[in-house]
């Protein structure tokens, strides 16, 4: 019963992402090549959000995303470089190293909170962009980077094909493996709502101490929170150095990354599945049109829209939403309690 | 009273030091199984920093605790939780963002370590129960009244499955007829087979569900015995009423405690004499 309320809209959700591409295709022709790789990057920001927002549930507000991106991106591209495997290895590789440092980072600041935290973590993010670039260049390619093998080659075929269909299925590859990753991080962020996982991380991010006295092990659940949280962060990263073909330490480990992961889900509705995938995709869009219009200008327009929707919608689109539902309900009720009291 | 009853709860010598405040020192009293056995003193006595010992949220300088037999003074709360301490806080501290059923899910999913979901939703449904807030369930805990708080900061307690409940100033704020509802409440859970230790301001209060009585004074062992007894202790009035000159009493008080009064944990004899 609980497990089809949710699987139903998963479902749904994951049947759009895959027919997607046939929908830009046969609507948009030549012009769904950049349609197709704005979608991507929505996908890509929802990742990137929803895992996020997985962590922020235990109150551990974490400015280390970037850190696990950058560290998806670099192992995979050292798999591709040193090690004779296939390329698609280095993706579960990413999503794996990622996590453990997570669980290292995880245990280092069990004891920090709040600002502290925060600077811990950006600085944790720091480290490792100064680690991969201090590496031998032979090795790992210095300040200037390596290139990245791609994942896809599909073969042209000059008879049937127009030229942009090959970069149409070129993107539509890495397109199919985020929108993968998109659905594979609903998972987790579901299972974490569901489960009595969903307790234990609002008593933790409401109440340490408090928590712990209701038998929760606080140490462990964020632990196990920074794990979910960054696993799929790290097969992004891997992911879109595949995409870009290139990997460089200012890049990888960016503070933008880390700025977008937690903007999204404040702007979307924190603490929820739906908000940091619905921010991901207002904002991809958004940001998409001001780009259009306003040419230099637009991260100005960018920075308003955000500002103004912080301003007005604290919670976030679903907070509000919900909120305004709930009031609705509850004023209904009052008034139904009223004429009942009135008819006796 | 019942002398050959089992302890279920033995502090010993027990110390808690701040930098260069005392706030509790050589502490040391026994609660025996399915009593109510109250905790009481004046402001800044050390109930609260006593209960937080217990309940893991401080680690005591000196001396041991002694749950069931097991030493537990220098494990964490949720492991003294797994083993059957549960605590309500004075503070009512509700976790606001969940409903009342989910609030007392946390206690009975992860009071007990290793509970199946199913078996921990009904847990904490029968706590909802015994507590009186089954009709509340749904409700976002930041909705409820002070009254209905303490039922859902008790019922969440309840859901740990506690041997020894640990309840902190349960009537502070509460009205008259409220507090009535409390004290049946208190009754209830102990007639459940759970121990209460409780601390109290309110002195009808703990005339009506102690069977037992311990005063603390600037963190030290006071009295202890019934009611009646201790609070017929020209040390208790004093203390209570305060001396003239409270510096000088201060000092002599704390003489008189570390030199007089012994640290077995059984002393009822001695004040009931």
């Amino acid at each position: 019963m609980r497990l089809w309320r949710d699987l139903l809209p998963v479902a749904a959700f994951a049947a759009l992402l895959w027919f997607l591409p046939d929908l830009l295709r046969a609507g948009a022709g030549r012009a769904s090549v950049s349609y197709l790789s704005l979608v991507t990057n929505a996908v890509g920001l929802a990742v990137l959000a929803l895992s996020w927002d997985v962590l922020a549930r235990t109150g551990q507000l974490s400015l280390a995303h970037a850190a696990f991106y950058g560290t998806g991106a670099y192992v995979t591209t050292l798999v591709a470089r040193h090690l004779d495997l296939p390329l698609w290895v280095g993706i579960p590789a990413g999503g794996a190293v990622a996590a453990l440092l997570a669980v290292g980072l995880g245990v280092v600041t069990l004891r920090l909170r709040g600002i502290y935290f925060a600077i811990a973590t950006l600085a944790f993010t720091e480290v490792l962009r100064a680690f991969f670039r201090q590496l031998p260049t032979s090795f790992a390619g210095g300040a200037a980077g390596m290139n990245v093998a791609p994942l896809f080659r599909p073969a042209f075929d000059p008879a049937t094909m127009e030229r942009w269909e090959i970069a149409f299925l070129r993107n539509e590859g890495y397109y199919l493996l985020y929108a993968g990753l998109l659905v594979l991080t609903i998972g987790i962020s579901l299972w974490t709502r569901r489960s009595r996982l969903r307790q234990a991380f609002t008593a933790i991010r409401t109440n340490e101490e408090v928590a712990g006295v209701m038998g929760v092990r606080p140490a462990r659940m964020k632990v196990l929170a920074f794990a979910l949280s960054s696993v799929s962060v790290g097969m992004l990263g891997a992911i879109h150095a595949h995409r870009v073909g290139s990997v460089v330490p200012e890049g990888a480990f960016s503070v933008a990354t880390t700025v977008f992961a937690l903007v999204t889900p404040i702007f979307g509705g924190l603490y929820t599945t739906l908000g940091p995938i619905l921010g991901a995709g207002l904002l991809a869009g958004i940001e998409e049109t001001l780009k259009r219009n306003l040419a230099d200008g637009y991260l100005i327009g960018y920075g308003l829209v955000l500002v103004l929707s912080i301003l007005f919608m604290p919670r976030g689109i679903v907070g509000t939403v919900r909120g305004v539902a709930r009031r609705r309900r509850a004023a209904a009720a009052a008034a139904a309690r009223a004429s009942e009291g009135g008819a006796r | 009273m019942n002398g050959d009853a089992i302890a279920i709860l033995e502090v010993d010598r027990l110390g808690k030091r701040f930098g260069g405040l005392e706030a509790v020192a050589e502490l040391s009293f026994t609660v025996r199984e399915d009593e109510i056995f109250a905790i009481i003193g004046p402001n800044g006595a050390g109930k609260t920093t006593t209960l937080n010992l217990l309940s893991g949220l401080l680690t005591p300088t000196t001396g041991t605790i002694r749950l069931a037999g097991r030493e537990i003074q220098t494990l964490p709360s949720y492991e003294r939780t797994h083993l059957g301490l549960g605590r309500a806080f004075q503070v009512v501290q509700p976790f606001p963002e969940m409903t009342v059923r989910e609030n007392v899910q946390v206690g009975a999913l992860f009071g007990t370590p290793g509970i199946d979901r199913a078996e921990g939703e009904r847990r904490a449904d029968e706590a909802l129960e015994r507590a009186g807030m089954t009709a509340l369930a749904e409700q976002p805990a930041e909705e409820l009244t002070l009254l209905q708080e303490k039922r859902l900061e008790i019922a969440r307690a309840l859901a740990t499955q506690p041997r020894v409940l640990l309840l902190d100033e349960v009537m502070a704020g509460l009205r008259p007829a409220e507090a009535r509802q409390a004290v049946q409440l208190v009754r209830d859970v102990r007639a459940s087979g759970v121990t209460v230790v409780f601390i109290e301001h309110v002195m009808p209060v703990v005339r009506d569900l102690a069977d037992r009585v311990l005063v603390m004074d600037h963190g030290r062992f006071l009295a202890e015995g019934d009611y009646a007894t201790v609070t017929a202790d020209p040390k208790v009035i004093e203390a209570y009423l305060g001396a003239p000159e409270d510096e000088d009493d201060e000092r002599t008080d704390a003489g008189a405690t570390a030199a007089g009064v012994p640290n077995e944990p059984d002393t009822d004899e001695e004040d009931g004499a």
